[in-house]
């Protein structure tokens, strides 16, 4: 197990220093400099010139590419050109709001998604199923922005009970921020929860037709019994694998459902500086990103090597 | 029965003055919640140009020597009054007594020199320093007086000192002006939640003791133009700053509730032309372009009937404006002539390029693209990102035709740029220019600038569609906020709430 983990920690960490390389060279010859976005379309060419020795823009790639490197290592040293502040402290705010968010989201995916796949799989083909499943494909034809909107109109614009977007805090106002990200973590919840429901289902109804769930129900246990302490463990491993994705997917910021709520999240934060070529928050963010799918493969696959034995050893 | 109705008609009658005065005079209290579309990058307006960051911080944080009134005006800021010499090249400011910083420190003539030979010295960052580097000498005879001996004559000067370019910093707390802004405004600096708003207080010792009549005002930064009208619908905000979505925009119009003001702003839409490229090059072909566009279809598709047509490239709201509306009427039939004119009896093809972050500007392209059709024109679109726009078709000038609003007023000098994207290269309009900038005399700089105004017109340099409504969207209880936008700022000094 040991050599197992060290080789995948090896791997993990040459894979982050490849893609730490490859953002770093595609920010660098992106198009768009972000001193003359910064001066306008109208600045001095000397002018442009002082800003980018103040950006430091005018070094050598490699020194520009270890002196990123040592301040990712040392913490705080990479600053935003707009916000003017560290970007490590610019992600650990926003991850206050889209980490809460994302685990709200799958919250709510697991709560819907669990009931309603595992009571398909058992009614199959009957009226609940086909019924369930007609839902379910709606789910997924709905974008989530558009859903986000009609929460807005519905429940925000007409009844009030909610505000239209925004968010206040969690240290000024606790509830009202949980309150604030109900709205877009529901919107994002439902439509991954569309996809594992069908995937519970599938993977429900073939554990089913396997020999030690008949020998189960032969050795007369109850229906409840077979279907929730048998067949759903097995049933929720692709569940679980898929689940992780989508994990990963939403702490990478939702950018769209966070430009509806206008919350100050993870993906408006990338989403506004490549457009205006913030560079070192840009590349913090795309890096951590990386790191963060990364890093739930690792576990992924840790917990498949817990699992399965057989695993470790190839 | 008659009489009593006759009586309360003229108690009535003779309240109706005294009611009216009531809801004038403007009441002090309250917060305001101010949404705009885009989050400044940095609170510093003499540091970049965005002019997201002068919307939030200008005439509100910062203040600069010369203000710009509701109606174009240049009127005092922190200068009472100004003084020109005979000869045009000194200018005499008597700047205004008693008034301090947010952090405390006074502003007097020492501190104006100092923030002009910032501004203009060698390793200046300001976004504009050539706006400065006309001043030969700066001398300061006294506290409150400010003699500036300019090089030449600059027509311009007193518009760019009014502009968000030319604010007073403080000579202890500039430092930090990108995030923690100290000013001299009516409102103080409070706070800035990345991603989220800008608060700001009232300056208890601002230097006008009546003003600003608000106690709080808080700019929210909400980009998506559906999430601007579901916030104020919402109750979320209180006003949407900046052109709101010219649709939503009139359907709130019709809703007592709410109040929508069509004003006019700095900046003009236009589809710039690349004058070198073929068959652009070519006069004719520009000029049966210009009778290809129908400007009030352009304005009803793509802003629902708000903004106000141009000919040339100059927005009603600045001063010398020339209506030239009238060059280039709507006439498919003389440009088909003028295109066969030129050689293209049947028409040509080529590409528009379209910048992702402006919808005015996509939907402009698409509106075009189709009375273009109607001439033999073929447009294809194509959609750039912005950093791309900036590095392609900006400084590279890859580019046949493009659409995009130049928002600064005063601007058109960069067509004296042969150099500049447009890559139009005309003496005639250089000298005019020239004579403009070195006019003597208001009726000289009307005149001048008027030509200047006529010869791109006549030129078609660029296709000249519409000067940008103001649009600002708000509550029905807020009161005295700007109907035009004749500089770049949102100004809420004089803006108070009807309780």
């Amino acid at each position: 197990m040991t050599r197992y983990l060290i080789k995948k920690l090896t791997t993990l960490l040459v894979l982050l220093l490849l893609v730490s390389i490859a953002v770093f060279s595609v920010l660098f010859v992106l198009p768009g400099d972000p001193a003359q976005i910064i001066l306008g379309i109208n600045a001095t060419p000397e002018t442009l010139a002082n800003l980018r020795s103040q950006l430091g823009l005018d070094r050598p790639f490699s020194t520009q590419y270890l002196e990123w490197i040592a301040n990712l290592i040392t913490g705080r040293g990479n600053w935003s050109i707009n916000y003017d502040m560290p970007v490590y402290d610019l992600i650990v705010s926003r991850l206050a709001v889209t980490g809460p968010m994302a685990l709200m989201a799958m919250i709510f995916a697991v709560i819907i998604s669990l009931p309603f796949g595992i009571y398909a799989a058992r009614h199959q083909n009957q009226p609940g199923d086909v019924f369930v499943m007609f839902f379910t494909q709606l789910g997924l034809a709905t974008p989530e922005f558009w859903l986000g909107i009609l929460l807005i109109l519905l429940l925000s614009v007409k009844f009030g009970f909610f505000a239209a977007g925004g968010f206040p805090g969690w240290s000024t106002d606790f509830w009202g921020s949980l309150k604030a990200l109900l709205l877009p973590a529901f919107a994002l919840g439902v439509i991954r929860a569309s996809i594992l429901t069908r995937l519970t289902r599938s993977s429900m109804l073939e554990v089913l037709r396997e020999d030690y769930v008949r020998t189960a129900r032969a050795k007369g246990l109850r229906e409840r019994t077979v279907v929730y302490v048998h067949a759903l463990r097995n049933a929720l491993v692709p569940v679980l694998t898929i689940m992780g994705l989508q994990l990963g997917q939403l702490l990478a910021g939702a950018i769209i459902i966070e430009n509806v709520f206008y919350l100050p999240g993870l993906g408006r934060l990338v989403f506004q500086a490549i457009g205006q070529r913030d560079l070192p928050v840009v590349r913090d963010i795309v890096l951590f990103m990386a790191a963060a799918v990364v890093m739930v493969n690792f576990i992924v696959d840790l917990t498949y090597a817990t699992l399965d034995p057989r695993i470790r050893l190839e | 029965m008659m009489k009593k109705i006759f009586l309360m008609m003229v108690f009535l009658a003779l309240m109706f003055p005294a009611l009216l005065a009531m809801a004038d005079t403007p009441q002090k209290g309250g917060n305001l919640i101010v949404c705009q579309p885009a989050e400044p990058p940095g609170l510093d307006p003499t540091a970049n140009t965005a002019a997201a960051i002068d919307r939030v911080v200008f005439s509100n944080i910062y203040e600069g020597l010369i203000k710009v009134d509701r109606n174009g005006n240049f009127i005092p800021g922190l200068a009472t009054k100004w003084e020109v010499s005979a000869d045009g090249r000194v200018y005499t400011f008597n700047l205004r007594q008693g008034v301090k910083f947010h952090n405390g420190e006074p502003f007097n003539a020492q501190t104006a020199k100092w923030n002009l030979e910032r501004a203009m010295g060698p390793d200046s960052v300001n976004a504009h320093p050539e706006y400065f580097r006309g001043i030969e000498k700066i001398e300061t005879p006294d506290d409150n007086t400010l003699i500036l001996s300019l090089k030449d004559v600059d027509a311009l000067f007193i518009p760019h000192m009014a502009e968000g370019d030319a604010v007073m910093l403080p000579m202890k707390g500039y430092e930090n002006a990108k995030s923690n802004p100290i000013g001299t405004g009516p409102f103080r600096f409070a706070k800035w939640v990345r991603g989220d708003r800008v608060e700001m207080v009232r300056f208890e010792d601002y230097w006008n003791t009546e003003l600003p009549y608000l106690d709080n005002v808080v700019f929210k930064f909400i980009g998506d133009a559906s999430a601007q009208i579901a916030a104020l619908k919402a109750g979320d905000i209180d006003v949407i700053g900046y052109i709101a979505a010219p649709e939503s925009a009139m359907e709130l119009s019709k809703d007592s509730s709410y109040k929508v003001y069509a004003g006019t702003t700095t900046g003009e839409v236009i589809m710039s032309t690349n004058n070198k490229a073929k068959p652009f090059d070519n006069k004719l072909v520009r000029q049966a372009m210009a009778y290809a566009i129908d400007r009030q279809a352009v304005i009803d598709l793509v802003m629902f009937g708000y903004g106000t047509p141009i000919g040339s490239h100059w927005s009603p709201s600045t001063p010398y404006y020339v209506d030239l509306t009238g060059k280039f009427p709507h006439n498919p039939q003389k440009a088909k002539e003028l295109l066969k004119e030129a050689g293209y009896p049947n028409g040509f093809e080529a590409t528009i390029k379209l910048p992702a972050i402006y919808s005015y500007s996509r939907r402009a392209g698409e509106v075009i693209a189709d009375q273009f059709a109607e001439v033999g024109i073929k447009l294809n679109i194509e959609i750039v990102e912005w950093g791309q726009w900036i590095e392609r078709i900006f400084k590279k000038k890859e580019y046949q035709l493009t659409m995009i609003g130049h928002v600064e007023a005063w601007d058109i000098g960069i067509y004296a740029n042969p150099d500049y994207y447009f890559q139009y290269d005309s003496q005639e309009f250089r000298d005019a220019y020239a004579k403009a900038l070195k006019a003597p005399n208001e009726e000289e700089k009307a005149q001048w600038f008027g030509r200047c105004q006529e010869i791109i017109a006549d030129d078609a340099v660029n296709g000249y569609l519409f000067s940008a409504p103001s649009l600002p969207v708000m509550k029905a209880a807020v009161m005295n906020w700007w109907e035009n936008y004749p500089t770049i700022a949102l100004d809420c000094t004089e803006v108070w709430w009807k309780k």
